[in-house]
Order: C-alpha cells, then sequence, then structure tokens
C-alpha cells in the first residue's frame, strides 16, 4: 500500500513519457545507423563462383532484374568464332537471330578489322541469364560475367537472388569497392 | 485459474509447433528452389562426351607432383624435366627423382635439350642451366611487356614464343645473342599475323626438323622457316571434336616421331592426336580425364610415343600410351 501511494498517476504519465521518449530516441538512432550501415554495403556477385544457374534473371525483386552480363574487354579474345555469341554449333558465323546464343539478342557483334570483333552488351536488352557467360566461359577466355549494377539494384536488405544461389556467389561487398570484375591477361578466369 | 494456464500452456505449444513448422517449410522451400532446373541452360555435354571408340590411348600411371602450382614439362634424354613454383625437378619416367634445384622465380615453359642444358623461360627472360641444374647464363632484351610460353631448339638457334608481343624471338643458343624475331606476317594482306588473345601460344619442332607454330586465336598451325618465313599452314575452326574453338586453342602443342601433333586444349580440356595433314587421328585423354573448366595440361613426347601430360588441376603427371589393339 505504501509503494502505491508514492507511484502515483502523474509518476506513471511521466515515466512513460519518458519510456516513450527513450524509445523514440532509440528506433530513430537505430534506423540512422541501419540506414548508415546499409549504405556501406552494396550486394554483388562473385564472378569466380557463379555457376551460371539462371536465377538472376528470375528471381530479383526488378524485372528486368538489376543483375547484367557485362564484359571485360582486356580479357577478350574478339574472336569470329564466339562461344558466348554463338549458339555451339551453329550452321554459319553471322548475326542472323538463329545462331545468337543471347535470346533477347542483348549482344552486339561489331566487326574491328579481320579477324576481331568486339561484343557490346545493351544493358537495357540483357536480362542476366547467364548463357552467354556459360558459352563463354566453356569455350572462351571468360570475359563476359554477371555483375549487379548499382544504378538498378534497390540494394534489398534480404537479396531475393542471394536467398535462392546454389553457389552462395552473392555476397556484400564494401559500397566504396561496389564490383567485382574481371580482367588482365594473365589472369584469364579459369586458366 | 489452473484451467486459464492450462489453456495459455496449449496455445504457446501450439504456437512453437506452428513456428518450427513455418521455419521448417520455409527452409526447405528454399533448399528446393536453390535446386530447380534452369531455363536458361546452356547444354554443352555433347562437347564434352567423346565416342570411345575415338579414345586410341590408356592411362597407364601417373606420377603426383610436391608442387603447388606445375607449370611446365619437357622430355629428353630419357627423362622428364618438370618447372613449378620456383623449382626444377627432374625425374625418370617411372617418378624417380634425379635433381630439384631452386629457381630464381616462378617458370613459364623450358625445353631440354640433347646436350644437357636446360633452357627456363620466365616472363620477360631466359636462363640456361647445365645438366646439374646450376645456371650458366641469362638472356634478356625481350622487353617488359613479354609472357614468354613456349621455347624450342632447331639448328642452334632457341624460339621463344612470346605471347605477351605475339612474335616469335630468336635467340643464337651458342651465346645467348637475340637473333631476331617474326610475327607471322608473310606480306601485306596474307596473315593478320599471331593473334594470342591469352597467353597460350606454343612453338615446336618435330621429327624432320620443321618449325611449327600455333597461332591460336586462329586455330591454326603454321610452319616456318628458321628466318620465320610462312612455309605451309592447316587450321579446323569447329566446336566439335575433329577441330579447335574458343579464343585460343590448342594451347599446347607436341609431336610424335610419326610429325602427327598432339594437341592440349583448355576449357573442355583434351588431349588430341591430328595427323601430319590435319585429320584428327584419335583422341588421347576426353574431358572427362580433367577437371571441369580446368587449365590445359602441358604435354612431353618420349621417342616411343608415349605422351606425358602434366595436369595443372590435379598437379601430376599423366602417362598415356596407345592401346595395343590399333
Amino acid at each position: 500500500m505504501e509503494k502505491d501511494k508514492t507511484y502515483n498517476r502523474r509518476d506513471f504519465l511521466e515515466s512513460g513519457m519518458r519510456l516513450g521518449l527513450a524509445l523514440a530516441v532509440g528506433a530513430a538512432g537505430g534506423l540512422a545507423i541501419s540506414k548508415a550501415t546499409a549504405g556501406e554495403w552494396v550486394w554483388q556477385i562473385d564472378p569466380f563462383a557463379c555457376t551460371q544457374c539462371g536465377r538472376c534473371a528470375d528471381e530479383c525483386v526488378l524485372s528486368p532484374s538489376a543483375v547484367k552480363c557485362v564484359h571485360a574487354f582486356d580479357l577478350c579474345g574478339y574472336c569470329d568464332l564466339c562461344g558466348g555469341y554463338l549458339i555451339p554449333g551453329s550452321n554459319e558465323i553471322s548475326t542472323a537471330a538463329e545462331n545468337q546464343l543471347c535470346p533477347t539478342s542483348a549482344i552486339q557483334r561489331k566487326y574491328i578489322e579481320d579477324p576481331y570483333f568486339e561484343y557490346i552488351i545493351d544493358e537495357d536488352l540483357c536480362i542476366g541469364c547467364a548463357k552467354c557467360v556459360k558459352g563463354c566461359a566453356s569455350f572462351g577466355n571468360g570475359s563476359l560475367h554477371l555483375q549487379i549494377k548499382h544504378d538498378l539494384c534497390d540494394n534489398c536488405n534480404e537479396c531475393a537472388i542471394a536467398r535462392l544461389c546454389p553457389s552462395d556467389a552473392i555476397k556484400r561487398v564494401p559500397a566504396s569497392e561496389p564490383y567485382l570484375v574481371k580482367g588482365g591477361f594473365l589472369e584469364p578466369a579459369l586458366g | 485459474m489452473i484451467m486459464k494456464e492450462k489453456g495459455l500452456y496449449i496455445f504457446l505449444s501450439l504456437l512453437a509447433v506452428a513456428m518450427v513448422a513455418i521455419m521448417v517449410a520455409d527452409f526447405d522451400f528454399g533448399g528446393a528452389e536453390k535446386g530447380k532446373g534452369n531455363p536458361y541452360a546452356l547444354d554443352i555435354e555433347e562437347f564434352r562426351s567423346v565416342d570411345p571408340s575415338l579414345v586410341h590411348y590408356r592411362e597407364t600411371r601417373n606420377i603426383r607432383l610436391p608442387f603447388e602450382h606445375p607449370k611446365a614439362i619437357a622430355y629428353a634424354n630419357g627423362r622428364l624435366y618438370i618447372g613449378a613454383d620456383s623449382f626444377l625437378q627432374v625425374i625418370t619416367p617411372e617418378g624417380r627423382e634425379l635433381l630439384h634445384v631452386g629457381l630464381s622465380a616462378s617458370p613459364e615453359c623450358l625445353y631440354a635439350a640433347e646436350d644437357g642444358r636446360i633452357f627456363v623461360g620466365f616472363r620477360s627472360h631466359i636462363e640456361v642451366l647445365n645438366g646439374a641444374g646450376e645456371p650458366i647464363a641469362r638472356w634478356e632484351g625481350l622487353g617488359e611487356n613479354s609472357v614468354l610460353t613456349s621455347l624450342t631448339l632447331k639448328d642452334g638457334i632457341l624460339f621463344v614464343a612470346d605471347a605477351g608481343q605475339r612474335r616469335i624471338s630468336r635467340f643464337s643458343a651458342a651465346d645467348g645473342r637475340l637473333l631476331g624475331h617474326f610475327e607471322g606476317q608473310t606480306g601485306k594482306g596474307a596473315f593478320q599475323g599471331f593473334v594470342v588473345p591469352s597467353p597460350t601460344f606454343d612453338v615446336a619442332v618435330n621429327a624432320d626438323g620443321e618449325l611449327w607454330v600455333v597461332n591460336p586465336g586462329n586455330h591454326r598451325f603454321e610452319q616456318y622457316t628458321a628466318e620465320g618465313e610462312l612455309r605451309t599452314f592447316w587450321e579446323n575452326h569447329s566446336q566439335g571434336i575433329d577441330g579447335f574453338t574458343g579464343c585460343c586453342n590448342p594451347a599446347q602443342l607436341a609431336f610424335l616421331p610419326d610429325g602427327s601433333f598432339v594437341t592440349s586444349e583448355k576449357r573442355i580440356v583434351r588431349i588430341k592426336v591430328h595427323r601430319p595433314s590435319g585429320e584428327l587421328d584419335g583422341v588421347v585423354a576426353p574431358p572427362e580425364k580433367f577437371e571441369e573448366n580446368g587449365k590445359a595440361p602441358d604435354i612431353a613426347v618420349s621417342p616411343e610415343g608415349i605422351i606425358y601430360a602434366l595436369d595443372l588441376d590435379r598437379r601430376m603427371v599423366r602417362v598415356f600410351e596407345k592401346k595395343e589393339n590399333l
């Protein structure tokens, strides 16, 4: 009974307000910290771990996916018979649709000089299916590879693709170094 | 009161069971999703599989190596020479070690001469060792962009394949004098020169003394005079077993005593024999023998026609001999 006397309605309201204020400040601080932390890390694909499973095209919350094929030109052989551009066993080396590996014709083939051709990715058309990546890795130097484009990515707390990636190739990387791009004449992807 | 508590316990138990069920279902669902098929799959199995009747060799033994990064193999004087990490190892064909010496850096390629000298190619220079593995000369002057990938000797000239500068350099084997280079161009419009998109560029001499250079970007074998004039060539672009594909194949070249080409390819790793005229003769080791997406093995051949493949991924020498019934 003594206790009830010292803890009256005014005290209850005061402590309630203090608690509410503390919670509000804490929540605001937590939100700020989480925002700041989220800004320091972004999702990215490790191209050496990627197994070209096709999930990146379909599982991203964005449509089309924020995952795009990128081209490490210093690794590319600029070949006429390009394993990333042509369907294996295609009936001829040409830009005809039936010979192209990409389901959306997102790779442009450009003649440079005999015998060199340049392959450029049209990001607006690329859906990140990795079909060309598999072809390039199987027959070529592995210069085509997938990356999450940060001008498109929402940087979700839990990346929908990372959750399903069978090779755990998608990981958080510092926002200051947001891309894991292949490259280097002496360091071809897989030999 | 007791009834109320009992009800609460039942409710909490059901809630816990439901939560566990949801978590398990979510886990299972995620696992199933991870394993689901790929609607964009590119099936290359037909290019990896080889008709067993085409495989003319069998693997008779292998020799495990004590190195992290084997790089090059050569055969001469009844011995195998292996460059790896920063060491040179000489072993008998049965695997008994005869010599194990340290090198100044990581070797890229090597050539063992009949006179006992061992030429070791590093990234941009060459060192010559005597039969005991002691350095006797160092040849430089190739340039900072050099990436040496193969060495061979013919009529006192050491031919050096330089993938970085896409040319063959020639040194006097007697005194290390740089005699010149050739880039595979035989005149305007004839050829584009050596197309070397990655550091795989081989040069070898066959039993008839013919100098052959692999032009890997063109899937072409080119024969040159010692001065660098093109004499003949053959090529075969194909993603099938009969030819070569990708940016830079074949990655390695050696010759059988009858002049047949022994080739080693990267990406879809395989070793084949092509007749001197260029047609496919048979397969030494199909892709299933190697790691998927592995590195192209370096190859050496004995005068008896035994093929030694340096498996860079499994770190061993694999020995292939022709099947008796062929």
